[in-house]
């Protein structure tokens, strides 16, 4: 595609360079936007400063001090009262138990669904779709009474299942959808010398389109990890007990935990719960950037 | 279509996942439809009592027409922040010649913060007594007549549980757009230039329409995700002071699991799911409309 644009862009560029004056505005103009940028980001990002600033102050500092100042005095005592008074260690695990079996369900699931779909296709398959399309508009709220009442029913409340299953179950249809939309990529002549050469649907998922999955695989886990690792309405409704709350739920317990709220102790500890996720999403931002803007403009 | 592939394969492929489905979302939704014509307190038997719930929803309960006022205020700001703001950055982002990797990476920040670590933040942002960072930068550029409890007065509430929604998400649809913005053909916009067109008519007549379905796109992803808003206005204030800060979410969640109306609580429930469709229904009809005029 590329070698084909070439020439047709080159063309503009065989007139003469721009008069000098028109140079000069456009640098202006860069310039300008420039600086609203870097505003709008130090506006969008200042929150999240702050918060990490205030979990190295001292309490007297966070009390008497002005929000906007930098600390007097760098500590990292809130920590220390942050992990002695929660479960903050115990809430961690239980959110990569949730997070890890929920991420298995939509990857393992999501490709057998669109290779279903996309790959081996079948009468019916349209219909298929739009049932999973439900999924996607319609808001997880509406779960949230039924599911009560069939756990109840079956003994799963109070376990890690019960947050499992919604998370796992609302994230599946985009989670297809990403994957079909790969699927439709790789060529059908791939498939039809495989077939050729005798192997059966089973072998042709496990040795090609599993492994040609990969980039797209990274892509649905971070995307899914950031909202299941933050899922706060399915947690706080169907878990009780404090052994099985997630990092959201161990926060909220901050504030009844100590009366007083120990805003300090608190924003150490949301510094903390933050942390994996932040760690990732840097690390693997690319992908994850890559992911979120492509899987917008197909959808 | 695979040449080799029986009946069978493709069940084992699509049952499961379709099972997990079915249980999770398929299966409730029936059931809160069910549930939506009885009175049930989850104790004593149940009721059937026909359309009741949805005649009293509709002609009786004033909670429940101030809260579906609030969800589109909430809506609205929330448009507001994360498409407009969405679009203005992208679109400055492509000017900018380098930075844009970085610019993407902070603005997408919030996004990953969970929301109930975003209310505790908020909550202190918004304070007046110590003096949080709203209240301390109106003082600082001299509003400081404007310094107010932004969480108790009862004019400002809606916004400012609004506000945060917005704030957490816009960096995903810029990124969205961005993308989109990008893959404008640079032909397009050289000659239109050269045919002496303002920035801002380039933008209007040749950017935005090329980028219309991916804008149809975010408009009903944001849509769909601001009318199911419950985190933040639950934590922050649960929809308080009153019902000044009462989506129709939370008027649910506290009907179900407070007042254990499940009945009723379901009626709700089915309600902001037809909002949902109708909310996407017309967004098609007005988008799709625009398009062939």
């Amino acid at each position: 595609m590329t070698t084909t644009m070439a020439p047709r862009r080159s063309a503009p560029r065989l007139s003469p360079q721009p008069p000098l004056r028109q140079h000069r505005r456009l640098n202006v103009h860069r310039t300008l936007t420039s600086i609203v940028v870097a505003l709008i980001v130090v506006v969008q990002v200042y929150p999240l400063a702050w918060l990490f600033l205030t979990s190295v102050r001292t309490e007297q500092d966070f009390a008497n001090g002005d929000p906007f100042g930098l600390p007097t005095g760098f500590t990292l005592e809130n920590y220390s009262r942050a992990f002695s008074t929660g479960n903050l260690a115990l809430n961690i695990l239980n959110s990569f138990i949730v997070t890890s079996g929920a991420i298995v369900l939509i990857v393992v699931l999501g490709m057998m669904a669109a290779y279903a779909l996309q790959v081996l296709g079948f009468r019916g398959s349209k219909f298929v779709r739009g049932l999973f399309l439900i999924g996607i508009v319609v808001p997880v709220q509406i779960a949230l009474v039924p599911l009560f009442i069939d756990y109840a029913a079956v003994n799963l409340l109070d376990t890690y299942q019960s947050i499992i299953i919604p998370l796992a179950g609302f994230s599946l249809p985009m989670s297809i959808f990403l994957f079909s939309s790969f699927y439709e990529y790789i060529p059908r002549e791939t498939y039809e010398a495989a077939s050729l050469d005798g192997a059966g649907p089973y072998r042709i998922f496990a040795q090609i389109t599993f492994p040609l999955s990969l980039n797209t695989i990274v892509t649905v886990v971070m995307v899914n990890s950031i909202f299941i690792w933050n899922d706060f309405i399915f947690a706080n409704t169907f878990v009780l007990s404090d052994g099985l709350k997630t990092i959201p739920l161990g926060l909220q317990n901050y504030i009844g935990a100590m009366g007083k709220v120990d805003w300090t102790a608190t924003f150490a500890a949301v510094c903390v719960s933050i942390t994996p996720l932040l760690l990732a999403f840097l690390v693997l931002n690319k992908a994850m950037i890559y992911g979120l803007s492509s899987g917008g403009s197909k959808g | 279509m695979l040449p080799n592939r029986s009946r069978l394969s493709v069940l084992i492929f699509l049952v499961p996942p379709l099972l997990l489905y079915a249980v999770a979302v398929l299966l409730p939704i029936l059931q809160s439809l069910f549930l939506s014509f009885f009175q049930w307190d989850g104790v004593t038997d149940m009721q059937f009592v026909g359309l009741g719930n949805y005649i009293y929803m509709l002609t009786g309960d004033t909670v429940f027409w101030t809260a579906f006022l609030n969800t589109l205020g909430y809506l609205v700001i929330c448009l507001i922040l994360q498409l407009g703001g969405a679009l203005l950055v992208a679109s400055l982002l492509t000017m900018l010649r380098r930075g844009r990797e970085l610019v993407k990476t902070l603005y997408l920040l919030p996004a990953v913060i969970s929301t109930v670590a975003i209310a505790f933040l908020f909550q202190r942002i918004y304070s007046l007594e110590p003096a949080g960072l709203l209240n301390r930068g109106l003082e600082l550029i001299g509003l400081g007549g404007l310094q107010t409890a932004w969480l108790s007065d009862v004019g400002t509430v809606l916004a400012a549980v609004s506000v945060p929604e917005g704030w957490r998400f816009t960096g995903l649809y810029m990124l969205i757009i961005y993308a989109a913005l990008l893959a404008v053909p640079q032909e397009l916009e050289e000659a239109a230039k050269l045919d002496g067109a303002s920035w801002w008519q380039t933008f209007w007549r040749i950017k935005f329409p090329h980028i219309r379905p991916v804008w149809i796109t975010t408009t009903i992803i944001a849509t769909t995700y601001a009318l199911r808003g419950f985190d933040i206005p639950y934590l922050l204030t649960n929809g308080g002071p009153g019902q000044a800060s009462e989506l129709l979410t939370t008027y649910m969640y506290k009907t179900a699991f407070t007042s254990t109306d499940y009945g009723y609580a379901s009626t709700i429930a089915v309600f902001v799911v037809i909002e949902c469709l109708v909310a996407v229904g017309l967004i098609l009809l007005l988008l799709r409309r625009k398009a062939d005029a």
